[in-house]
């Protein structure tokens, strides 16, 4: 689960964190199986190198030791041929010859020198002059030296021996245990029996008769000589800081007895036992010891040897240690460089690293930062990344679809906006063609309406009309019916004009179109009108293009829709003004455009779309039909008709007939 | 002024109204003025007795002013035949015309409108 997750947020770091900490990962875990290996090799060369020294040393303590036994036994064998001592033997005589015995054991440094008889008692003690008689021949020595052999060996000699010899001896044996922590269990809690390097010889004449025996020995228990001189031979009394580096022990079992190895308080460690663990493998089972120990206070790289005696019964063992220390402290040291040099290593590989993956990151940050700035929408943007490798051709591949994309972009824009406009004009002209659709609609229903209803309107209105007349023409002058029945007449009239304004819209008789000029209808519809025109203070200005082509049309019908222009463009300049009409080619040059420009009232907006509607009028006397006429001939022509206008600037109405007919043949003849 | 004298004229049209009013207008001393509902009934009073002047509305149920007018020619009569209509249009002008008939007045008409026409009728020779 955390694994996971450490592994998710490793996902989600930078990629050059992410190459940096997988490097470090990897130098770390190679410098650290390295710096294992390293130390193991290197503890093992050192340890055993060292261990192959301690096994040199301990071969020349042996020598040491080995060289001390022998030459107890040459000054043992050599002391025989002493006249003194044969004359003692031969004779049995003893007295006064203690001081001579004892000057031979005092020049060579032993701890016993005696003399016994043939028989191996004791004759005479160079430290004990008093005690003698006793039988030494039990000894193994003293009874090799009964049969005429010189012997030599480690013993462990009992108290009583010992006491016989001089108390002092037996108290330099003696040892109260000191309690050491991993020492094998033993009953006794104290050693009081000493352990001698010793060797017996026979005393023989000149005839080779054996005269006696005379043996001799140095005791080991609390005797540094031998101990020291390992130390000095071996190791030169070299010191680590201000230790020792080299010791050397003998253990009279498993007690040492001599040494040179300092307890805490600086003295001779003697008293206190070895471990266990070599206690079992040298002493029990005979076997060689080379490892490090914790001997009393300190580490030592060690071996112990046993040392037997001359029936070859392990009796003790000899002992030398290096100080460990200096090895640790060397291997410390060359490990420690060796840490330095790797942390230095990975130092230099990491800022390598660094470096690089900033290298190889940076332009996948351009690129980032590119696609950042693209995807708001700034197409103009461009990696700008010189290179070969994958990255470069990333970015050129990135460029050329960010110029494609512009370019899809651009068209889109483009294609969007084309559309918008044809949208538009769709819209434009569904809205003209509904608006168109609407306009003919109503006018074809109003047609068939209104066909009806002037059929029927008309007959009344004929006897209405007829009857009124016949009235007035009865009627005396003064008759106050008179005018009454003039209104009634008049307003009849009008009714039969509004009818007929209708029949002539419903009618929309066929158009007979014939080949005509524009100009010269309009002109006959100006004619027409003029004279009214200029009563009412407006002048009409005409700008005719003269080389318009002749079109097919309908003359009448175009001269009503004229004329109906001009009447309305009159009537909406009541106080005078003036009428422009222009004719001319349409933009496309496809049609002709008539225009009725009039700087009358104008037209009130909401007015605009409803002008063309039958029975619109502003005007007080209008039919209102006027225009829906007007829009119907137009319409049926295949034109157009519409208004410009501006309230108080006045109006502009527009025809325009295509130059070629197209009408839909609206032949709405008879309904 | 004898009966003999007087001017056959026959007035049809389906509204009695207008048939009254035209006789109205009409009437004097010179006048000899029938009416008649329908174009069957004229065609049957025009058996009885030869008008002179025929006023016929052109659109009527049953048989029409133009059809009446088709009969009248088929049996040849002299009578001169004014088509009157509430629903006048080009086509019906022209084949009013075609057919025979003296003129063709839209409704609604003055009485001296009438009057006129009706007179150049009577004064009109083939």
């Amino acid at each position: 689960m955390l694994t996971r997750k450490l592994f998710h947020r490793f996902h989600d770091l930078p990629i050059r964190r992410k190459m940096i900490l997988s490097f470090l990962a990897v130098i770390s875990f190679g410098g650290i199986i390295t710096l294992f290996i390293g130390m193991r090799i290197e503890h093992r060369t050192i340890f055993s190198l060292a261990q192959a020294k301690v096994r040199h040393d301990l071969a020349s303590a042996w020598m040491v030791y080995n060289e001390k036994l022998i030459s107890i036994r040459d000054i043992i064998h050599l002391s025989t041929a002493r006249e003194f001592i044969l004359d003692t033997l031969r004779t049995g005589n003893a007295a006064d010859r203690a001081k001579k015995l004892e000057d031979i054991r005092r020049e060579f440094d032993l701890d016993i020198l005696t003399m016994t008889d043939v028989r191996g008692r004791v004759v005479l003690r160079a430290r004990r002059p008093d005690v003698s008689g006793d039988d030494q021949s039990g000894d193994p020595l003293v009874r090799r030296a009964l049969l005429k052999e010189t012997a030599a060996a480690t013993q462990i000699v009992s108290r009583a021996e010992l006491l016989k010899e001089g108390p002092d001896l037996a108290d330099r044996a003696y040892f109260t245990f000191i309690p050491t922590a991993m020492a094998a269990e033993r009953s006794e809690d104290h050693e009081e029996n000493g352990m001698m390097l010793k060797a017996a010889s026979p005393v023989e004449d000149e005839s080779g008769t054996l005269l006696g025996v005379l043996y001799g020995g140095v005791l080991f228990n609390r005797n540094y000589d031998l101990v020291d001189r390992v130390k000095d031979i071996v190791y030169k009394g070299e010191k680590y800081k201000d230790k020792d580096i080299g010791t050397a022990t003998i253990f009279q079992s498993d007690l040492r007895i001599s040494t040179n190895v300092l307890n805490d308080q600086g003295r001779r460690a003697v008293g206190t036992r070895v471990s266990r663990e070599v206690n079992d493998a040298v002493l029990r089972n005979g076997r060689h010891w080379v490892d490090r120990a914790f001997v009393v206070n300190e580490w030592y790289i060690t071996a112990y040897e046993p040392i037997k005696d001359i029936d070859g019964r392990i009796v003790g063992m000899l002992y030398v240690g290096m100080l460990e220390k200096p090895y640790v402290d060397l291997r410390n040291r060359v490990m420690g460089t060796f840490a330095v040099l790797a942390g230095l290593c990975t130092f230099f590989l990491l800022t390598l690293l660094a470096f690089i993956a900033a290298n190889i990151t940076r332009p996948l940050g351009v690129m980032v930062e590119a696609t950042d700035k693209i995807a708001k929408g700034d197409l103009d943007h461009r990696v700008d990344i010189d290179r070969r490798d994958e990255i470069g051709q990333l970015a050129g591949s990135f460029n050329r679809m960010t110029e494609d994309l512009k370019r899809a972009n651009e068209g889109l824009t483009q294609w969007g906006r084309v559309l918008e406009k044809r949208v538009e004009e769709r819209a434009r002209e569904l809205q003209t063609m509904q608006a168109a659709l609407i306009q003919s609609e109503k006018l074809a229903s109003l047609g068939k309406m209104a066909a009806g209803v002037a059929h029927e309107i008309n007959n009344p209105l004929t006897s209405i009309l007829i009857q009124t007349h016949l009235l007035l023409e009865t009627c005396e002058p003064g008759n106050p019916s008179l005018e009454n029945l003039t209104l009634i007449a008049d307003e009849t009239s009008r009714c039969a004009e509004i009818v007929k304004g209708l029949l002539e819209f419903a009618r929309m008789t066929p158009a007979q179109p014939t080949k005509a000029d524009v100009n010269d209808i309009v002109e006959r519809s100006i004619q027409l009108l003029e004279k009214q025109a200029s009563v009412r203070n407006i002048k009409i200005v005409k700008a005719l293009d003269l080389s318009l082509p002749s079109i097919d049309l309908d003359k009448n019908k175009m001269q009503q829709v004229f004329s109906n222009l001009i009447i309305n463009a009159c009537d909406a300049m009541a106080g005078g003004g003036t009428l422009t009409i222009t004719s001319r080619l349409g933009p496309d040059r496809r049609q002709i455009e008539i225009l009725f420009a009039d700087t009358g009232m104008g037209i009130p907006e909401e007015n605009i779309h409803k002008l063309f509607d039958p029975f619109f009028t502003t005007k007080s006397a209008g039919t209102g039909l006027g225009l829906a006429v007007s829009y119907g001939i137009i319409q049926q022509r295949g034109g157009k008709i519409g208004v410009r206008s501006e309230v108080g600037q006045g109006s502009v109405f527009i025809v325009i007939l295509p130059l070629d007919q197209q009408s839909e043949e609206t032949s709405q003849e008879e309904v | 002024m004898t009966n003999a004298a007087k001017s056959k004229i026959l007035v049809v049209d389906d509204e009695i109204t207008v048939c009254k009013s035209i006789r109205q207008a009409l009437v004097c001393d010179a006048y000899d003025i029938d009416t008649a509902l329908s174009g069957e009934e004229a065609l049957k009073k025009e058996d009885e007795k030869k008008f002179d002047v025929i006023i016929a509305d052109l659109m009527m149920p049953g048989l029409s002013g133009l059809d009446l007018l088709k009969s009248l020619k088929a049996k040849n009569s002299s009578a001169k035949v004014i088509m009157i209509t509430g629903y006048p249009t080009m086509k019906t002008t022209v084949q009013s015309i075609q057919v025979g008939a003296f003129d063709y007045l839209p409704k609604p008409f003055l009485p001296s409108q009438l009057r006129s026409l009706v007179a150049r009728a009577l004064t009109h020779t083939d």
